[in-house]
């Protein structure tokens, strides 16, 4: 009876103490997690902003623009706006490069255009970093360990508690729901 | 100067106009994936123009980055030195990420060129999945032909800043 105990108690001090030193990493990829999760629906990385713009027919064939014409289009836009850049996409289509990161794209037959603005999620893009192994490196062990972390997590604190209310009782029902979830996922879907 | 050394000036200077490759020197900037290898870069047009020649090889190309891969990182268009013309370096899902704001610098990278030959009804997913990248409206029944195109399997690539 003893000698039980000092074993739960040992499973107990594991589960709290890897608890603790865990939360910052589960913190980091749990929000990454919902982020990259809907990565078909937005872009957990850069905030991208497109704005509509009309300025008038440019040219007929966008290889003839200049970069002084690409210029006072730019002017246009924004009295600020410096173009760094300019490339015919195609005949109808030419894309110009701001100095300040923005890319404009103009039908230059009609002069429609569309001005695309990336900014960086500050943080959400960090966390993605670590989360998709960007890094590689050190970092694939870092995040084998944690997974290692997690294993223990989940097997120690099964065993936290006895009695009614543990592995034996009320335990038993949530672990077998548990597992049942990703099975009955992979039946439907798999 | 005497015939024969003219004739041979005008042969030199021909030829170098016709070799499609040049030298490069080192170039500082972001890296991704693996440190280049190649020491001479294709243009673009050349390889457009005759992809047999370079299909299955490793080339090196060098240009403004047109657009980069909203969604992974996963690809960069590079513009071609003549006007229209771009390829698509594509690059391992998560194993390179390009970052969306290289678009308008210049890239140097370097992988195999392969051909694409798709389906009238692969070149309807190809073109759709493309839309919902750009957020654009997309009618399938506008592909009525098979596409066949040329991509580069990005190893590795410098972003100059």
């Amino acid at each position: 009876m003893k000698k039980k105990m000092k074993w739960r108690k040992w499973n107990n001090i594991l589960h709290r103490d890897l608890g603790y030193l865990a939360f910052g990493l589960t913190v980091v990829y749990a929000i990454s997690g919902l982020a990259v999760n809907h990565m078909h629906d937005w872009n957990p990385n850069y905030k991208v902003v497109r704005t509509s713009v009309m300025l008038g027919p440019v040219a007929d064939d966008a290889a003839q623009v200049t970069l002084g014409q690409a210029s006072e289009l730019a002017k246009k836009i924004d009295p600020e706006a410096a173009v760094k850049s300019i490339y015919p996409l195609n005949q109808e289509t030419l894309q110009l490069f701001l100095a300040d990161g923005r890319s404009v794209t103009i039908e230059v037959r009609n002069g429609r255009g569309e001005v695309e603005k990336v900014s960086r999620r500050v943080g959400l893009q960090e966390m993605n970093f670590l989360h998709l192994n960007t890094p590689r490196k050190l970092w694939t062990y870092m995040a084998d360990l944690y997974a290692l972390v997690l294993l223990l997590l989940a097997f120690t604190g099964i065993f936290v508690i006895k009695g009614k209310k543990g592995i034996k009782g009320r335990g038993a029902w949530l672990v077998s729901i548990g597992v049942m979830i990703p099975l009955l996922f992979l039946w439907a879907y798999f | 100067m005497n015939a024969k050394w003219f004739k041979l000036l005008v042969v030199s200077i021909v030829l170098l106009g016709c070799n499609q490759n040049n030298e490069v020197s080192e170039i500082a900037g972001k890296e991704y994936g693996n440190p280049l290898e190649l020491k001479e870069t294709v243009k673009v047009s050349a390889l457009l123009a005759t992809p047999d020649v370079y299909l299955g090889k490793k080339v090196q190309v060098e240009g403004k980055i047109l657009d980069v891969c909203k969604m992974r990182g996963c690809w960069i268009e590079i513009a071609g030195d003549e006007p229209y013309q771009k390829i698509k370096v594509k690059v391992d899902d998560g194993v390179i990420v390009f970052p969306m704001d290289a678009k308008g610098k210049t890239a140097r990278a370097e992988g195999e060129l392969y051909k694409v030959e798709l389906t009238v009804e692969e070149a309807r997913k190809y073109m759709q999945h493309r839309a919902e990248e750009y957020g654009e409206k997309f009618d399938p029944e506008t592909v009525t032909e098979p596409m066949v195109f040329y991509q580069i399997k990005g190893s590795g690539a410098v972003v100059m800043n």
